[in-house]
This record gives structure tokens, sequence and C-alpha cells, in this order.
């Protein structure tokens, strides 16, 4: 969201995102996921995605509805309204539904809303094992850590049976292990180089086979976070990518994490989602792009999702802009590019 | 986004002078850190940070005190008042200014390191329901921090983020990177609590402190670097970096 933060500013952003959904859906794109983030000024102004993503399911019929992710603290989000609003949009979307987890990684946020660093991780395994109870059981009477509540019936229930696919942010390393240990499907939001996504997702595959499934059904896949500007000239895609990555990549460093302010086992890393840039040569050469990112021509962003599909990767999430450094026109132009050049050359198309 | 909107000329009143960049790097070892970091209210705090560095959100400051034990200069209490920043996409910390009470670590850290630096009184005291540290110049306290009732952290749980100190230096008026390690053998974290805070006495008006976050205490050894980096005060780190080493 580009400053200043005028009411017509982010009026606009959002009617485009709205559209952007829209569109997609109409070009054939599986599932349009929204963001939960709060405070944090130009970064994501997605404080409320639940309404953002009742909006989409309004105006689509299709494409899936990704709920990703919600923050899983107590004091941001309590556990029976999460149920509650992802059971109402799994019905209202007709069983559409994609449910995404969180904890938070920045002290913006958790310090904002004053919750407890340290208990992030332990309240999330709480919320994982009790949310799918919620849907699943008529009535539940749960005494637990982080909350507890007499017998009562979560309403509504979901449309999905038994209830939709679970995914967990991953952010830092060996959170894809947890969501396989419970089951449920690894949502990278960290961008990695390839070698190291083989190694997560081979991990992964392999410990999931082993699982003890905290819901009702076993999630499986493995998503991974990319960037999205597709154009016929390669020069100029990549031209214009690199200004969306630097400005993702800009921001997302300015965030104010929770190691940072907080020294806790419980973050352990400062949880940068941006891809780090090749190693340079000389002053003076060509800025390049990281590895595997989908930023240029149709046949050099069929030759990164191939490359990502060798290595195990289930779905790709793109972003398709950051603080609007693209126009509205050239994220709809390169959906459609995308579309028509680069989706034909996957079987499931 | 945001960008520090400091006053150059301001900030440079006072820095010190740092004649050459080919220091080497020193141990220092069984050094005590108490860090507390702050909250501070936004209003104005741009103003902070030269048009080099970016404000964090919500704006912080960190108060760093330590005492070293053994030095080439003999032992010395150091207190330092950093606002938290961004240096293109790296952490940093923007001294304000500092406190310390051996002259000649003084002269030390300022003709090396880069460190704006007054004589004053500073103390660090290690007892089982808190880590106080106390700053006074001229018998007159100027901060008063304590972290209560500490519990052991793993070593690793504590982060550092680098110094940037301005300083005139040999290019000119210029950020210095000076990026500590801390190798800490022994950590605790307690609540932090901030019972004097004199902004004016540490060259940080317009600092009020609003929310306490964390405080820390580690044991440890500390090198001071070898001087990599500098960048211009006026312009953003990204075009304004230059690296000193080579």
């Amino acid at each position: 969201m580009p400053r200043p933060f005028t009411p017509g500013v982010e009026r606009g952003v959002f009617d485009n995102a709205l559209a952007q959904a829209r569109l997609a859906e109409e070009l054939g794109f599986d599932t349009v996921w929204a963001v939960e983030h709060h405070f944090l000024e130009e970064y994501s102004h997605c404080s409320a995605p639940e309404i953002f993503l009742a909006a989409v399911a309004a105006q689509t019929s299709r494409i899936r509805i990704g709920h990703g992710a919600v923050v899983c603290v107590p004091v941001i989000n309590h556990p029976i309204r999460v149920a509650e609003r992802a059971a109402f949009l799994d019905v209202i979307s007709n069983g559409r539904l994609e449910f995404g987890t969180a904890r938070s990684s920045t002290w913006t946020e958790i310090g904002g809303f004053q919750a407890d660093p340290d208990a992030t991780k332990k309240d999330w395994d709480e919320y994982v094992r009790i949310l799918p109870r919620m849907w699943m059981e008529e009535r539940l009477e749960y005494h637990g850590n982080c909350f507890s509540m007499p017998e009562r019936g979560v309403l509504p229930k979901p449309v999905q049976d038994p209830h939709p696919p679970l995914w967990v942010t991953v952010t830092s390393p060996g959170t894809e292990l947890d969501a396989a240990d419970r089951g449920i499907g690894a949502l990278g939001v960290a961008s990695a180089g390839f070698a190291e996504q083989e190694r997560r997702t081979r991990e992964y595959h392999r410990r999931i086979q082993l699982c003890d499934p905290v819901g009702g059904t076993v999630n499986n896949r493995v998503a991974t976070l990319n960037f999205l500007y597709c154009h016929e000239d390669h020069k100029f895609a990549a031209e214009r990518g690199l200004l969306f990555l630097g400005s993702f990549g800009m921001l997302n460093a300015h965030l104010f994490f929770t190691r940072e302010a907080y020294p806790t086992s419980a973050y352990q890393s400062l949880a940068n989602l941006a891809p780090s840039p090749p190693k340079q040569g000389g002053p003076g050469d060509a800025v390049r792009l990281p590895e595997g990112m989908c930023l240029g021509d149709p046949t050099h962003v069929i030759q990164a999702i191939k490359s990502w599909e060798s290595i195990g990767v289930d779905e790709i999430n793109f972003l398709v802009n950051a603080v609007e450094v693209l126009s509205n026109e050239e994220v709809t132009e390169s959906l459609r590019l995308f579309a028509h050049e680069v989706m034909p050359a996957f079987s499931k198309c | 986004m945001l960008i520090g909107n400091g006053n150059i000329e301001a900030l440079a009143q006072g820095a010190p002078v740092i004649e050459s960049f080919g220091t080497d790097e020193l141990q220092l070892e069984q050094v005590e850190t108490l860090q507390v970091l702050c909250e501070i209210q936004g209003a104005g705090t741009d103003s902070l940070l030269p048009p080099a560095l970016h404000p964090t959100l919500p704006p912080a400051v960190t108060w760093l005190v330590q005492r070293v034990p053994e030095s080439p200069w003999g032992p010395f209490g150091l207190a330092q008042c950093r606002i938290e920043c961004r240096s293109g996409l790296r952490p940093r910390g923007f001294l304000r200014t500092g406190v310390i009470d051996n002259p000649q670590a003084a002269e030390a850290l300022s003709t090396r390191w880069g460190y704006r630096l007054r004589a004053g009184h500073v103390a660090l005291d290690r007892g089982y329901d808190r880590v106080r540290a106390t700053v006074a110049v001229e018998e007159r306290t100027i901060l008063d921090l304590a972290a209560r009732a500490p519990q052991p952290l793993d070593p690793h749980d504590v982060y550092y983020v680098a110094n940037m100190n301005l300083a005139d230096s040999p290019h000119g008026l210029r950020l210095v990177q000076v990026d500590s390690a801390f190798e800490v053998e022994r950590a605790e974290r307690g609540s932090p609590i901030i019972d004097c805070f004199d902004a004016g006495a540490w060259d940080s008006e317009g600092v009020r402190p609003s929310y306490p976050v964390s405080a820390s205490f580690t044991v440890g050894r500390v090198t001071l670097p070898r001087l990599r980096y500098i960048c211009r005060p006026d312009i953003l780190a990204f075009e304004g970096t230059e690296r000193v080493d080579t």
C-alpha cells in the first residue's frame, strides 16, 4: 500500500485486488490467497482477510479461497471465532476454502496485541489440534492451555467433509517438519533456492507418510512462494520484475522482527521472506534475478515452474504486485499472458 | 517507505574523528552486557536518524550497558543509547551518544571505531533478583535500567544489531558500521525496568520511552571488528555505502 494512506488509496488497492481475483478465476488459476497482517504500514493492510475473501467468494464461483494464514494467537484471534469464520467462509463459498495457520513473526504485530512471544508456537499447536474438532464434532467441551470452553456446538459446520484442507505457513526452516508430523500442508512463504527447497520437500513427503493427523484428513501438499510478472519482452519483464521484487524485499526487510526485539527460543530467525539475490560480480555488473523467480517472458516462466515441479513442489503461490509498483493494467496483462502462454505447458491445464 | 530526516549539520556536531580505517579487530573477554529495548513515541522520531537510515515501525531505542573487565586500556564501563533502524536491508542501531568511564578507552573507541562518547560513571550490578545499570554524568543520574527477575536463556537467543556511528573520517562525514561479534557464554532475560532516562543528556531530545519490550543480560567475548563499510549520511545506504577494507 503506497503512502500516503488516504481512504481513496486503500479503496483503490482493494478494488484492484478484487478485480484481479475475478480475473484469476476467469483465466483458470486455482486459488486466491489473502494474508493476515496487522499494523504493517505499506507492507500489508490486509488486517481482515475474511472480509476480503467473503467478497471474493461472492464475486466468483469456482476459484478456491485461500485464508492464509490466520494468526493463531488467542489475543489476536480467539480459536472459537477462527473456527466460526472459517466455516462460514466455507459455507458461503460452497466448499472452496483452503485454511492456513500461522503465528506471526513481527514484533510490530505480536507487541501491538501484547501477545506473549514465548507462547505463540505452543498456541499454534493447540489451535491446529482443536480447530478440526470444532468443525467435526457436533458439540465440544475443551480444557486446554491457551483457552477452555464448556460444551457448545461451534456453528456453522463447514461444507467440505470432514473440513477444509489445513496448511501452515513455513517461514522458519523446520516448520515444514511440524507440518508433516501433523498431516497438514506446507505453505511456503519464504523463498528458498532450488536445492534447499528440494531438500525440504523431500523430507516433508518422507515424514508425512508417518504422520499423526491433527484433522480428519491429511493435506500432503507443498506450496512455495514466487513472484510473477510475465511479459513478451523478457528484458522489460526482468527490469519491471526486479523493481517489484526489490520493493517487496525492501519492505519485508524493514519489518521489525520479533527476534530483534525480544530474545526468545520461540523465534530463531528474522524470518525474512524475500529471496536472496545471487552473488554479484564486479561493480557495474547487471543485477540478476534470484533463481526460480517467475519474472520474465513466457519461456522463462515455464522453465522456472518446471524446475520447481521437478523437485516435488505441488503448488506455487504468486505475489503479483507490491506497493502498487506495477499498475493494475500491468498485473492483469501479466496474468492474461501467463494464462495463455504458460498454463498450456502444464498437463493439468 | 520511512526515511530518516535528521539535520546532518546538527547530527555532526561533536562527531568523533577517525584518522584511519586501518584499525585492527580487538577481542574483549568476559564482557557483561545489559541490553534493554523500548518502544518510543513516534512523533518526530524520524529526525533522530540521518537520511541514510530508515526508522523501524514501531520506533525503538536500545540501551546497551557493558562492563569490560580487561582491555589494553584497563577495565571500563560503556553505555550507549541507540535508535533502532535499517541501513538498506540490514537491521542496525544508530548511536546517538555514549558514556564511558575510562579516558584511554574513550580515546581508542572514538578514534578507531567512531564512538561518540562523553565521560561519566557507568555501573552494572548483577544480582539474582535483577541486573541493574546506572549511568551518571557530573554526579547526575541520566540512566537507570534493570532486568528484573532474570531467567536463564539459550546464549543463541540474544540478538545484537551492529552500530552505525557517525564520525568525521578520511572520506568525510560518514556512518561507520561497527558490527561487533558477540560470542555469548551465558544469557538471561528479565522484565525491562526503566526508572530514569534523561533524553537530553544522551543527545536524544524527543525520545520518549513508551513501551518497555525486553531486557537481556549476557556474558561473553565481544570482538570489536576491523572496519569494513562506511556510508554517506545524506543519501540512502543503497547508494552511499563504501567498502574500506580493500
